[in-house]
């Protein structure tokens, strides 16, 4: 007996839902006996308004103090029967629900057991609400402003609804423009109001709102907050093109690159830039860029190889050329030499082999120089005064010459010979790069306004210190590598031993230079062809000694090829142990075999000579061609002069900082051949390149870091493993077409001269070979769009973006997906013609689509039958079990439209007919009037005809199925068969509802409060669900749930506050020991360690009160308000005993 | 007299006033209910997926679909009289493609067990005569004998037809593709044991619940 405690006990009928299972009586006189119940009453509705003053009037006349009510669960009527105890000024949690209905009523049938278990619910409820004690719920302003996540027709509905009312409307959209599905609908059912008129309108609308935010190509990161305190995290991927867009189209005329077209559910092509529809909102173009091509990402002077293959394919010459020179200075090189890195990571590898990209090089740069003027050399925008000097005209010199003239430096290149290019004319042979060729690109330099000094070698006339004495600013050296390795082997002394870097510089410079009757050459790598194809057009019989196989050697394979067919002989496996000579002269190599080991560093194999196998070869001279390394004695005679030390590496090169390229001479750059050890033309310049930006950086004064200029990545294939972009085939079954051979001199003539061996492409040969290319990325960069952009839009540098946003509510209006009708494989989708979806069927309806709106088979014909599938995922236990709902309407609006607008017969195949809802039954009655054949039985099967029609045609299609209302087997012939995919939740609708904290139905959409009276709220206060991502519904559904989630939003912002419920989560902080095993539980977030005082603590307004870290604390120091330990063991007891 | 015509109308509808045909008909459908995922067969929604997927339903008096139909109404009489369930060639497309998940070709078999043992067979269809000779000549010899199926069918079922194919039969013995004598295989007692074991799957099974598969999430989780 507790004086303190009045207990009143309610016990409901709810109709006969609960009198019928359980005896009212009983359980009233079983409350009335319980100690401290001063009233117990049964009522046939107490949630009804007579039922709830029961309850007030003894709150007030008799001092009820303590309630219990054993109804239905508190999911429906908790807030009912707390209201009515707030009116008679009773404190709101001092009530509670005993569920004797879905707990009890519902789930027995003998009578008697259920009033025992009722009783028992009772009794718990009574013991629990003795200990109760007053709570007040908390109160949070409610934030005006909204986010619509989805732009579909239910999420532009809820938009222009909010702001009509004056809030701020987020309006979050994945894709680029808004308007969901219906925006690619033709007509709508059963109305057959078109589509685009009756939902542009809204569309344009929703621009024209101040108040509406909209975001396109955006997508939800993260959701943290509650109720009217949302902050959500946003993350808007690249349009590449800037609202400034006029919407004019001129860039789509000149973007070479065409991919199927999603929109048009790839039916038809689009181009990397383009816009969904002609009324797409935002009005604006988008580029479509699926990470970098490989080839342009392989490339350390980040060639824009993708880009004018493209320009290529189209035959645009002009424009590729000036796309080739916008990041090469030295293009007419490298079409010739670069070992282009860009074609070992090409994507067309996968498939067949990779596409001839150095070849397209040359050969837009042969067509320049026979058909363009020589170019202009570019205007330089901003001139300034302090002087760089370059040391070394080669290509990593080059390179940063014309770098830093273009950034306004005035340039001086000293060089150590007479000729400019360094190696590429010392070191290249004049039939892989003729003379001519070097110096067109080194012109174009010097026109820039680069002084070149020749003859002047650092070290020997002129030292660091001189060249900054004389003024300038900053020094590149770029001296490259040109001392050739010794073999280590006895009688590398005699006459007729040379290098090949020395061989290779006096025949190139046409000095006085020795060739024998029969020369080896020792060395796997491209100087050992270059010398050994020198020697032969020399006249010489050539063998070339490499001491492992071909697959190690480090030549390119196509250099080896020439060389092989030039007549010149490669042994593998065989190295030389000595050179013997007579007297002072070589007569012969005594070499060994070898077999390979174990793989080294390098991971190349490692040669072990065999035993026994030694033998001497005839020879008169002897290239030795194994590597380079820099000629590093002139850092002895010039060092940095108080400005820091030169400091060299064990292979003799310099040391510089990896990113800025400094040596350790503050102001002194290094980079190329000099730096990494003998390499290729191509990294060089990349390295020139880097140098250039960095010295401009030391020159300003910042700091050395953030470069800009592109290294290649590790993996330059990163993303493009399985298919070149989304929507191609995967490389497996792209088609395959050989790589075009670029013709070459005869063999037998070639050995005689030195003219070019490779004859280039013709314009025909040229633009097979680019057709080749597979877009990887879709947008290859050609940059035409900028070009031609006149409002200058287009932004190819653009990124993501990542923003905060805070609303006070959400709504998820983010729709459905169609079901992917390859897994129906008894259809044949994607393995027949003409089978489509229902989605490609409309499009091909529409307009505006992909066909002008003609229905036509894949030949280009008009089918003459048409057979229309229902339930195609739908109502079938292996796909989906629930009825779709709008496939029957839709197919008969198919019907309709096929008997309107072609001769075609129809053939619908439906189970049941569901034409339920406005308009619905009298369309599908107008449908049978026209004269549509109907089928009561579900197709089993598509085949095609193996047979030639009557007609001579075949390759129509046979739908079998029964007739059940025949109750026979029926084998239709039709020409096309329209499938009406099921509608189902779309793929990534688990992360969103993790997102959110939704939850979803066992058919995977989101999951409404309650089915019938909350069919737009969710389990999570404050996010509402609307349109087809809570269920598969039509059009006038859609836009009534996002109307209706719409006032209740405003209905919210009017309030202005929400009550949050005081069931919360409280830490006893005396008895937290500070483990943190509460924060890593708790699925809000809402629990934060305080390290001063190391405890732990909840955020009120986060938690929900789901009591996950209650029984987590190993301490016991959490408790949960109207949760607390003594009240769930009092009731427990109670409910037990 | 309009009132006995009206009676002779329901009389048509079985089961309603003969008790014999309504026990039957009670005692056939637990019968098949016993099937593995016999009690999927009320979740028919009659679509003759079944019927459009069967190679050998241009043979069959009721389709596949009707047989459904038929079971749920109460007829088995005319379901056992009819070929459909011994024409059943068991490819199993029907179960594989059918949407409501019911093992069509399963419930032909129970029903050709039934079929047998209260002796109800289509007219002038004696299929079942082979089936059940065949089953007993497995039995006996472990493998099919040809001789002794050919004797014992067409001795039941007609030995006009037999004598009409002595010809064949003749060039058969010839070429060594008729054997005269039964050839047992080894471990006779190995397969009876493993037939044993199959037969007791075949014995009525707990009748099995059809429930929906409980929510993992939706309101059975949130009460």
């Amino acid at each position: 007996m507790d004086p303190d405690v009045h207990l009143g006990v309610y016990i409901c009928h709810c109709g006969v839902n609960i009198s019928h299972t359980v005896d009212m009586d009983e359980c009233r006189q079983f409350a009335e006996q319980r100690t401290d119940v001063r009233v117990a009453r049964d009522f046939k509705f107490m949630c009804s308004d007579p039922g709830q003053e029961l309850i007030k009037q003894d709150i007030q006349e008799r001092g009820i103090n303590r309630v219990v009510v054993a109804c239905c669960t508190p999911l429906m009527h908790e807030l009912t029967f707390r209201r009515a105890c707030q009116g008679a000024d009773l404190n709101p949690f001092l009530m509670q629900i005993a569920n004797i209905r879905e707990q009890c009523a519902w789930v027995h049938n003998n009578r008697e057991l259920a009033t025992e278990k009722a009783k028992a619910i009772i009794n718990g409820a009574i013991a629990r609400v003795r200990l109760h004690s007053e709570l007040e719920p908390m109160r949070a302003e409610v934030n005006p402003a909204t986010m619509v996540v989805g732009a579909g027709i239910a999420g532009i509905q809820a938009a222009l609804d909010v702001a009509e009312a004056g809030h701020p409307v987020y309006l979050v959209e994945r894709e680029a423009s808004i308007g969901g599905h219906m925006a690619r609908f033709d007509k709508t059912f059963p109305t057959l109001d078109c589509a685009a008129c009756i939902l542009t309108p809204k569309m344009v609308s929703i621009g024209h709102r101040p108040n509406v935010h909209l975001k396109t190509l955006t997508e939800v990161e993260d959701v943290q907050g509650f109720v009217g305190n949302f902050t959500v995290r946003l993350r808007e991927r690249a349009r590449y093109v800037t609202p400034d867009c006029t919407s004019c189209g001129e860039c789509v005329k000149v973007c070479p690159v065409q991919v199927p077209d999603t929109f048009e559910e790839k039916l038809g092509p689009k181009t990397a830039i383009h816009k969904a529809f002609a009324q797409a909102v935002p009005n604006t173009f988008r580029i479509e860029k699926q990470g970098r091509p490989p080839c342009k990402q392989a490339c350390p002077v980040h060639q824009d190889a993708a880009g004018y293959i493209a320009l290529i394919r189209e035959g645009r010459f002009r424009e590729a050329c000036a796309l080739v020179r916008r990041q090469n200075p030295l293009p007419f090189i490298c079409g010739r030499v670069c070992y282009h890195p860009c074609e070992q990571d090409c994507s067309r590898g996968n498939v067949d082999e990779p596409l001839a990209i150095q070849n397209l090089k040359r050969f837009l740069m042969d067509w320049e120089a026979k058909n363009l003027p020589r170019p202009d050399p570019p205007e330089i925008k901003e001139r300034r005064t302090q002087r760089v000097a370059i040391i070394g005209a080669g290509p990593a010199g080059l390179t940063a010459a014309h770098d830093l003239s273009l950034k306004g430096y005035p340039v001086s290149v000293y060089e150590a010979t007479d000729v400019l290019g360094g190696m590429l004319w010392l070191g290249l042979p004049a039939y892989r790069c003729p003379r001519d060729i070097v110096m067109r690109d080194i012109h174009y330099i010097e026109q820039m306004g680069v002084e070149f000094i020749r003859g002047k070698a650092l070290g020997r006339d002129f030292s660091l210190h001189d060249l900054f004495a004389q003024g300038f600013g900053a020094v590149f050296v770029g001296t490259g590598a040109h001392k050739g390795f010794d073999l280590d082997i006895p009688g590398e002394d005699l006459e007729g031993v040379e290098s090949g870097i020395d061989y290779l510089r006096n025949i190139n410079l046409g000095l006085q230079q020795r060739t024998g009757r029969r020369v080896a050459v020792i060395g796997g790598g491209n100087t050992a062809i270059d010398a050994a194809r020198t020697a032969r057009r020399e006249g010489a019989e050539v063998t070339i000694l490499y001491r492992r196989t071909l697959a190690e050697m480090p030549a390119e394979k196509e250099e080896l090829d020439d060389a092989r067919a030039e007549g010149i002989d490669v042994r593998w496996l065989t190295a030389p142990t000595a050179i013997i000579g007579d007297g002072s002269v070589v007569t012969a190599i005594r070499c060994v075999d070898m077999e390979l080991g174990e793989p080294d560093a390098s991971g190349r194999h490692r040669p072990i000579p065999k035993s026994h196998s030694e033998r001497e070869l005839p020879f008169d001279q002897v290239i030795k061609a194994i590597s380079q390394q820099p000629d590093s004695d002139w850092t002895q005679r010039s060092q940095g002069n108080g400005r820091g030390t030169l400091i060299l590496t064990r292979w003799e090169t310099l040391e510089v900082n990896p990113d800025s390229l400094q040596t350790g001479v503050e102001g002194v750059f290094a980079g190329g051949d000099v730096v990494s050890g003998p390499a290729t033309v191509v990294a060089a310049m990349g390295q020139g390149r880097r140098a250039a930006e960095a010295i401009d950086k030391y020159l300003c004064g910042s700091p050395l870091t953030d470069f800009t200029t592109h290294l290649p990545p590790p993996n330059p294939r990163e993303g493009f493993e399985e298919r070149p972009h989304e929507n191609a085939l995967p490389y497996s079954k792209t088609p395959r077409v050989p790589r075009t051979i670029m013709p070459q001199l005869d063999p037998r003539r070639r050995i005689h001269t030195d003219d070019e061996v490779n004859l280039g492409f013709t314009e025909e040969q040229a633009q097979r070979e680019a057709s080749r290319c597979l877009s990887c990325g879709v947008c290859v960069e050609c940059l035409e769009c900028q070009r031609v952009c006149e409002p200058k839009a287009v932004k190819h540098d653009m990124t993501d973006k990542v923003d905060e946003v805070k609303v006070g509510q959400v709504l998820i209006a983010t729709g459905h997906q169609l079901l992917d009708s390859r897994a129906m494989q008894q259809y044949g989708y994607g393995r027949l013609d003409n089978v489509v979806s229902s989605l490609e069927f409309e499009r091909m309806l529409n307009s505006t689509g992909p066909t002008g709106g003609e229905v036509l088979c894949k030949n280009g014909e008009k089918p003459r039958a048409i057979g229309i599938v229902h339930c195609v995922g739908s109502r079938d236990e292996n796909h989906h079990r629930y009825c779709s709902r709008v496939c029957c309407m839709y197919a008969l609006k198919f019907a309709h439209l096929v008997t309107e607008r072609t001769d075609a017969q129809v053939y619908q195949f439906y189970i049941d007919m569901r034409a339920f809802g406005k308009g619905c039954e009298e369309f599908y009655s107008r449908v049978l009037r026209e004269g549509s054949t109907i089928i009561r039985g579900k197709v089993a099967e598509v085949v095609p005809s193996q047979r030639v029609d009557h007609r001579g045609r075949n390759g129509y299609l046979l739908m079998r199925c029964e007739d059940t209302l025949v109750g026979r087997f029926r084998e239709i012939p039709v020409d096309m068969v329209v499938l009406c995919n099921a509608l189902e939740p779309r793929a990534d609708s688990v992360s969103l509802a993790q997102r959110f904290s939704l939850s979803r139905s066992p058919d995977g959409f989101f999951l409404e409060r309650h089915p019938k009276l909350d069919p737009i709220s969710t389990m999570n206060d404050g996010v509402y669900i609307a349109g087809t991502c809570q269920g598969p519904k039509d059009i006038p559904d859609s836009v009534a749930q996002a109307q209706a989630a719409a006032s209740r939003i405003l209905g919210l912002i009017a309030k202005g506050e929400v009550l949050i419920d005081p069931i919360r989560a409280t830490i006893e902080e005396k008895s937290c020991s500070g483990c943190r095993m509460c924060n890593a539980v708790c699925p809000y977030h809402a629990i934060t360690f305080e390290r001063e005082q190391s405890v732990s603590k909840v955020n009120q307004a986060l938690c929900k009160g789901c009591g996950t870290c209650v029984s987590t604390c190993p301490a016991g120091a959490i408790a949960g308000a109207g949760f607390t330990d003594d009240q769930l063991e009092a009731e427990l007891e109670a409910v037990l005993v | 007299m309009p009132v006995v015509a009206d009676l002779d109308r329901v009389r048509t509808a079985p089961d309603l006033f003969e008790k014999e045909e309504c026990e039957l008909r009670e005692a056939f459908l637990t019968e098949v209910e016993r099937v593995p995922g016999g009690a999927r067969l009320r979740r028919c929604i009659q679509c003759g997926t079944c019927t459009g997927s069967c190679p050998v339903s241009y043979a069959m008096d009721l389709t596949p679909r009707e047989v459904m139909a038929l079971f749920r109404a109460g007829d088995i009489e005319r379901i056992l009289r009819s070929r459909t369930i011994w024409v059943c060639a068991s490819c199993y497309q029907c179960t594989t493609r059918c949407p409501s998940n019911i093992k069509v070709t399963d419930i032909l078999y129970a029903l050709k067990r039934v079929a047998v043992d209260r002796r109800v067979f289509p007219r002038k269809f004696p299929v079942y005569v082979l089936s059940e000779t065949f089953a007993k000549q497995v039995r006996k010899y472990g493998r099919n004998y040809e001789v002794g199926l050919l004797r014992t069918y067409f001795w039941k079922t007609s030995v006009v037809r037999m004598l009409m194919r002595t010809g064949l039969a003749l060039a058969l013995w010839r070429k060594g593709r008729l054997a005269l004598r039964p050839a047992r295989i080894k471990g006779i007692a190995g397969l009876r044991r493993m037939i044993a074991k199959a037969e007791t799957f075949d014995r009525p099974q707990p009748t099995e619940v059809d429930q929906e598969p409980t929510s993992e999430v939706g309101y059975g989780a949130i009460g």
